[in-house]
């Protein structure tokens, strides 16, 4: 029990989370600013803001919703928190699994960006009103491709748990070969999520100013702030654990290998960032839906053909 | 739809993808614009009122100051309108460094609203690019004039610097340089899809549209009226200048940026020919202090399009009239018309295609205390910088920098 | 200057007014003397629908003692300036709009209402532009007796000496 919540709360759960998402948060902006030719932060820096802002005095709008105003915040960080516990980062094991779990992860995932819209809402600014109706129109847009490309991979390992697929892939390797353009579109999909470029519509700031956060500061846009970076370490992992699960047995090897494989994810994603320019909003959807999710159902398709012909 | 459906949203007075204030009500329509308010005028200090107490050669200094960017073309426009009201004519080797400084100032200003336009559309990349690149640029103008962007070559008869062998070759390097980046810049345009994606279609302004608002300079360049004041009423020596004017027939945001990468180009053949062919001699003519009576029109091309200044003289010391209509002034009026059935999303990079600014439309005016003037170069700069911290306590002498930074 | 004299040529002999009126005081310049408004408002259609002066780049307004000196800069295919000018006594500065024709004048004009004073006719409603919100009524600042050494920009309160001598006079009484 001790141990359990020992896990949970400290390591690899909430605390593991926090710090490595600092940690993150440093290497994204480290990698952006290199590829532009600038020098970048110290290590300390996302620490040193979140303090910071920690710090600040928290001015919530008087037309604003107070409750939800400032129950959002910590809503969404508990549910990428709570998500966390079911992506295996020691090992093969998750802190948590049963059967079905992928999809609790997949909800508890779209639970921050729901909060993001409702902040948005119940500021009841200008802004944050169209950064939050955003919001929305994007979750629509990427939320398909990225649920079927994650659910693709379990056809084949037949199981609907993310420790279960883990095991499966890490015993047949190969079989990852057959969803490279699930893991495609699954990273396009999670760079959309994260709201950030080319995806970045809700919160443009030099349209929108910062979208649904607009009106948010002092500590309840520090968890805001913090919840984002966990949400970018949650995907790099549950990506990593379902698409590149090579696993060694060792342990501490097995926990050097998550590191190198998000990081790895994470690089993908400060690439993609750095080289592209932001589309708009009616872009994006017709991006998402005229080749992601195409995509990610020919996926499908070829998975269930796969499982059909090998006789899985 | 119904009026129920529509959002008023305020761009401005303050707002991130605004450089200086301005305020914007655009009524949506779900994303689409269906009306616009353009609301100018937070800039006004009136710099005209100014120009009518004070001497010619202060008012050189004042209209420098009329806009950060473009501070040498007002200059110029003013300079060589009151040398034709005095009937001095300016040595060949100033004409010369007035088109060199005049092309350097371009290329400058071009490669900022390259950066202020990639910000817009979210691509921060192409921006830190650009602005490491006019770094370049705007070390060759701090070498020249001594200081980035105010940099007080003209005077009435002249030029202020003379170019130096050494300095020549600093500019050869520079352009030698900056002609890679801006060719590799031509090629992101080209290809570059996301990039394509948000400039090609926005901000549509046709030609005769584009006439009938009176836009000018890169605006209506790219929507194919072939209209440059180098060429049209050629001013200093560019008549003697083989150069093309850039034009483009995408009429859009897109077709804007082709322009202004073109111009860039060509700018850089214009700093070539200068360097080579420019005669010795003298770099300033003698000025009367009173100019004689007369009115004059005077126009130049700047970074942003047609500079015209109208001056009258009363046959004193002092203007009786100093008009400046800078080119952001004239852009204006098409703005609305570029707004209308855009999505919300293209407003910055509409509003900012236009290259606009604030301070020239609305004249802005920064005296300083008159203080007795000394020429400094960087290092004395740098000197004396380090000695006025030491004087408050602080020690910053210990901070290394570099002789000549290379960029590239 | 072919083709300026030819300009000339032809309004003058359409508009016998105009004659000795118009000079080309170098390449690409055409600039009258000041008209009436009447005059002024018998040549401009002509210029603009006959000699192809369509594009408006400016207008500018002048202090002329008694009158106020509205300066049209007028631009055409070829990039000659025609500076039309018109003239209206200070006591009725009436002109008309001319942002219908050339809707590029529309801000120019605003200014001349805020900064001279002056009453331009048809000019559609809009903010002013460009004083500050606040300005006090009657101030036209560009006119030569308008003098800011008695702007207090604080109080946004404008007091010519005569005023403030009485003003004082009446304190201390």
């Amino acid at each position: 029990m001790l141990l359990g919540l020992g896990k949970i709360l400290i390591f690899p759960g909430f605390l593991f989370l926090t710090v490595y998402s600092l940690l993150f948060e440093y290497l994204d902006r480290k990698v952006y600013a290199r590829l532009q030719n600038r020098m970048g932060p110290p290590w300390y820096q996302p620490l040193a803001d979140f303090l910071k802002l920690i710090g600040k005095e928290v001015i919530i709008p008087a037309e604003a919703n107070k409750t939800m105003f400032q129950v959002l915040p910590v809503i969404s960080l508990s549910a990428v928190a709570a998500a966390f516990i079911y992506v295996p980062v020691l090992g093969k094991e998750a802190i948590a699994s049963f059967e079905g779990d992928l999809i609790v992860v997949l909800y508890f995932l779209t639970i921050p960006t729901m909060c993001l819209f409702l902040a948005g809402w119940y500021s009841r600014g200008v802004y944050a009103t169209v950064g939050s109706v955003r919001t929305l129109t994007q979750l629509f847009a990427y939320e398909v491709p990225l649920f079927m490309a994650l659910l693709a991979p379990a056809l084949i390992a037949k199981t609907w748990s993310v420790t279960g697929m883990t095991a499966f892939f890490a015993e047949h390797p190969l079989y990852i070969l057959i969803n490279i353009p699930a893991l495609f579109v699954a990273l396009v999909a999670a760079q959309g999520k994260l709201e950030r470029v080319p995806f970045d519509t809700p919160e443009a700031e030099t349209e929108i100013v910062a979208g649904p956060l607009v009106e948010y500061s002092g500590r309840l846009l520090a968890i805001f702030r913090i919840t984002i970076d966990c949400e970018l370490v949650m995907i790099a992992s549950l990506v990593s654990a379902i698409f590149l699960p090579f696993m060694t047995g060792n342990i501490a090897l097995d926990f050097v290998l998550y590191l190198v494989k998000t990081v790895a994810v994470l690089l993908f994603l400060a690439l993609m960032r750095s080289v592209m320019a932001r589309l708009r909003i009616e872009q994006m959807v017709n991006f998402c839906w005229k080749y992601l999710a195409p995509i990610a159902i020919l996926q499908i398709v070829i998975n269930l053909l796969v499982r059909g012909w090998l006789g899985l | 739809m119904t009026e129920y459906n529509r959002v008023v949203i305020p761009i401005g007075p303050q707002h991130p993808s605004l450089k200086e204030p301005a305020c914007f009500t655009v009524t949506l329509e779900g994303e689409k614009i269906v009306d616009a308010v353009i609301g100018i005028g937070y800039n006004h200090r009136g710099i005209e009122k100014a120009c009518e107490s004070r001497y010619y050669t202060q008012i050189i200094y004042l209209l420098e100051r009329v806009c950060g960017i473009c501070s040498h073309t007002h200059t110029t426009a003013f300079c060589q309108g009151v040398e034709e009201l005095a009937g001095v004519e300016i040595p060949r080797r100033a004409a010369f460094i007035r088109v060199l400084v005049a092309e350097i100032e371009r290329l400058h200003s071009h490669l900022l609203w390259l950066g202020v336009a990639a910000h817009e559309i979210g691509f921060d990349t192409m921006f830190m690019y650009t602005w490491r690149d006019r770094e370049a640029v705007l070390d060759i103008l701090a070498e020249l004039g001594g200081n980035r962007v105010n940099y007080s070559i003209n005077t009435i008869g002249g030029v202020r610097r003379d170019i130096d062998d050494s300095l020549k070759q600093d500019i050869l390097k520079m352009v030698d340089a900056l002609e890679e980046q801006v060719k590799y810049y031509r090629e992101l345009a080209r290809s570059e899809t996301t990039l394509a994606a948000r400039l090609a279609g926005v901000g549509k302004l046709s030609r005769e549209d584009a006439l009938k608002y009176g836009a000018v300079g890169p605006v209506i360049r790219a929507s194919g009226v072939d209209f440059d004041i180098r060429k049209v009423d050629p001013y200093a020596v560019y008549g003697e200048i083989p150069f093309k004017v850039v034009t483009d027939t995408h009429a859009d945001v897109f077709g804007r940026t082709v322009v202004r990468v073109l111009e860039m180009l060509e700018s850089i053949e214009i700093i070539r020919y200068c360097l080579e062919n420019m005669p010795d001699g003298e770099i300033t003519a003698k000025a009367p202090r009173r100019i004689p009576a007369g009115e004059v029109i005077s126009r130049t091309e700047a970074p942003r399009g047609e500079d015209i200044h109208y001056i009258r003289s009363n046959g004193t010391e002092i203007p009786d009239r100093v008009r400046v209509r800078a080119p952001s002034e004239a852009n204006w009026h098409a703005m609305k018309q570029m707004l209308l059935g855009q999505y919300l999303a293209d407003v910055p990079i509409t509003i900012a295609a236009i290259d606009p600014c604030f301070s020239c439309t609305d004249r802005a005016i920064a005296v300083n205390s008159g203080r007795e003037t000394e020429l400094m170069d960087w290092p004395r700069l740098r000197q004396y910088s380090v000695d006025w911290y030491k004087k408050r306590g602080i020690d910053v002498s210990s901070v290394k920098m570099p002789e000549r930074r290379s960029y590239f | 200057m072919q083709n300026e004299e030819a300009i000339i040529q032809q309004l003058v002999e359409k508009f016998s007014l105009l004659k000795d009126k118009l000079h080309v005081p170098r390449a690409k310049r055409i600039v009258s003397d000041f008209l009436t408004r009447e005059e002024f408002e018998q040549v401009l259609p002509y210029v603009r629908e006959e000699m192809g002066f369509y594009r408006a780049s400016h207008v500018l307004g002048t202090d002329e003692g008694e009158d106020l000196g509205f300066i049209y800069l007028l631009t055409n295919d070829e990039g000659i300036i025609f500076a039309l000018k018109e003239k209206a006594p200070k006591s009725n500065p009436k002109i008309s709009s001319l942002s219908g024709e050339y809707p590029s004048l529309e801000f120019h004009e605003r200014e001349l209402v805020s900064l001279f004073g002056a009453e331009v006719e048809g000019l559609p409603k809009g903010p002013p532009y460009p004083l500050p919100d606040g300005w006090p009524e009657g101030n036209y600042p560009m006119r030569k007796e308008w003098n800011q050494e008695y702007f207090d920009p604080h109080t946004m309160t404008y007091n010519p000496p005569a005023e403030t001598q009485k003003k004082e006079a009446e304190k201390s009484d």
